[in-house]
């Protein structure tokens, strides 16, 4: 059975991506997914090779058909999301501010709209040397719903079945929002990296309270670290009072960021690749359970 | 006037480079972050005000539904769902667009507004001005309606900073839109280059005047070698230094702390400002 380790951390920029990427590295075989599809960072540390490439469709967008349109302008009236516009000449605009709910293909009495297919982005099935790589592009400002998070991963577990490998390894996105939970659902167990900071904590809290509504248990890697002790305390506080373990710390070290300057993760550090490996062995020794 | 400050990576420096722009000129603050909201920890507003965002969404009555299951079919959204012979609804899913209460041929359906999340207001003596912090509610998929109707608050004539989202999704669009002038934060790795350039093509798609900032600079060569061949220069370069980390990441605004950031924030936005 594959077990899915979902890797996330509430605030932007705490360390998920080179996380991820270290302890994908470690690992015999796997299948990573890239869950940030509007920032994604994680093909940029595994050294892929593509496969395939597929169209990803996101929500319609309305499209009307200007011979039919008598410019009566029922449609404006129904879109609650200003996307629609007459121009001076009288023809009907619909802008990108469309979500695609399709209630001014509704209301025309022409039947002057129609919706149409409106490509999102693209995802990509990737070999890597241990196993596969899920990622995706979404269109620069187009809608980041789940729906593309789902797709990769889905395809992510498809995958794994069919190849028998035991363990998916999500990189997740920012945030706490839906884009969040797509990421988590369905995931055995979350990875949270906190970074030692106000941000961080506050980010972590709002994390940790969405990863129990879903009953998933999670563990705490702290990043960053060693500014400030009352911080780093505060954050062992939150963690406990959250049922998270605190698995790791990372110090804040400009070695880091430097050998990500050359492309390289913790994984081909001497000073920390033996964190990783213990960090590994934790996460799959509590998943054997 | 209304300066946005976005990364497209998280971690850049939003919030830092934000709160100080604030700071330097006294600006009202605007946290769109939404889903993550961090400006309050530098800014320290008293927060002497609360208000809810709404959406309209719809109430199905018991009473008039008998359970044709026609909004089900018809909600693009899938927020409307049917056990047995009752609708129910999944609230984070809707964007209130109207539609079922359109379909239902019993007019079982009116809307009734829902909360998506809140604003908190308060004045901070920080940068002597209001600061406003979206909430979204944990899970919610509603980030850019509830960014869209803060941005309606925000008065034009008088300098508003807004701190963005990360990413490039139609949340930073819709951060980056009410802009005059949009600060581009990036801190010089290839997960950040990457980003901000994704970023950088929403700006210009737009046409919006923008400036670069580099934040977090390890290595001057890279960051040369970087903007060499591009017609866009970085209007300013903060060093990756302990100080400002340490100061950061304790909730310090690194433009009250430390007088070199002050001079250069101000000398770089003002450049902007004047030149329009």
């Amino acid at each position: 059975m594959t077990r899915q380790i979902a890797i996330l951390s509430g605030k932007g920029g705490a360390g998920k991506t080179s996380i991820t990427a270290s302890i994908i590295k470690m690992m015999n075989s796997v299948v990573a997914v890239d869950a940030d599809v509007n920032a994604s960072n994680l093909p940029i540390l595994l050294p892929h090779t593509q496969q395939s490439t597929k169209p990803y469709y996101g929500m319609n967008i309305a499209q009307v058909d200007h011979d039919q349109c008598t410019g009566c302008a029922l449609c404006l009236s129904a879109c609650q999301f200003d996307a629609i516009s007459m121009a001076n000449n009288g023809r009907i605009l619909i802008d990108s501010d469309c979500e695609g709910c399709a209630a001014c293909a509704f209301v025309c009495s022409e039947n002057a709209i129609s919706m149409a297919e409106r490509k999102g982005g693209d995802w990509y099935v990737s070999s890597i040397d241990n196993g596969y790589l899920i990622h995706a592009d979404l269109i620069p400002g187009e809608d980041n719903s789940g729906k593309l998070i789902t797709k990769v991963r889905n395809e992510a577990s498809a995958i794994a079945k069919e190849q028998n490998i035991a363990y998916i390894v999500i990189d997740g996105p920012p945030g706490t929002s839906c884009q969040a939970i797509s990421s988590i659902t369905g995931a055995d167990l979350v990875l949270a990296v906190v970074e030692e900071s106000l941000s961080g904590l506050s980010d972590y809290r709002r994390l940790a309270e969405l990863v129990q509504k879903f009953s998933i248990p999670h563990f705490v890697l702290l990043n960053k670290a060693g500014f400030s002790a009352d911080v780093e305390e505060n954050i062992v506080n939150a963690a406990a009072e959250f049922d998270g373990t605190i698995i790791g710390r990372i110090p804040f070290d400009r070695k880091i960021p430097e050998a990500l300057q050359k492309l390289q993760s913790l994984a081909e550090m001497n000073d920390y690749k033996d964190i990783i490996i213990e960090l590994l062995e934790q996460i799959t020794s509590s998943l054997k359970n | 006037m209304i300066i946005s400050v976005v990364s497209g990576k998280g971690g850049a420096g939003k919030t830092t480079l934000a709160a100080s722009i604030a700071q330097v000129f006294s600006a009202e603050f605007y946290d769109l972050d939404v889903d993550a909201p961090n400006a309050e920890y530098f800014l320290q507003p008293d927060f002497s005000e609360k208000n809810p965002i709404t959406q309209p969404i719809p109430v199905i009555s018991e009473d008039l539904c008998d359970g044709c299951g026609i909004c089900t079919k018809e909600c693009r959204f899938n927020a409307l769902y049917k056990i047995l012979n009752t609708v129910y609804l999944t609230e984070p899913l809707c964007h209130g667009c109207g539609l079922c209460k359109r379909v239902c041929p019993q007019q079982a359906i009116t809307y009734q507004d829902a909360s998506v999340g809140d604003i908190r207001s308060g004045y901070s003596q920080k940068t002597n001005n209001m600061v406003h912090v979206g909430d979204l509610v944990i899970g919610s998929t509603r980030g850019t309606y509830l960014i869209s109707e803060m941005v309606k608050k925000i008065a034009l004539d008088k300098l508003s900073i807004i701190d963005g989202p990360p990413g490039n999704s139609c949340a930073a669009v819709a951060a980056i839109k009410p802009a005059n002038l949009v600060v581009l934060v990036v801190e010089p790795t290839p997960f950040g280059f990457h980003d901000m350039q994704q970023t950088e093509q929403i700006i210009q798609q737009m046409g919006k005047k923008y400036l670069i900032i580099v934040n977090k600079a390890m290595n001057a060569a890279d960051v040369e070698k970087y903007f060499k061949d591009k017609t866009k220069k970085a209007a300013l370069i903060i060093a990756l230094e302990n100080r400002y980390h340490k100061a950061n990441l304790q909730g310090e605004i690194l433009s009250q702390k430390f007088t070199e950031i002050h001079a250069d924030i101000k000398h770089a936005i003002s450049q902007e400002l004047t030149s329009q």
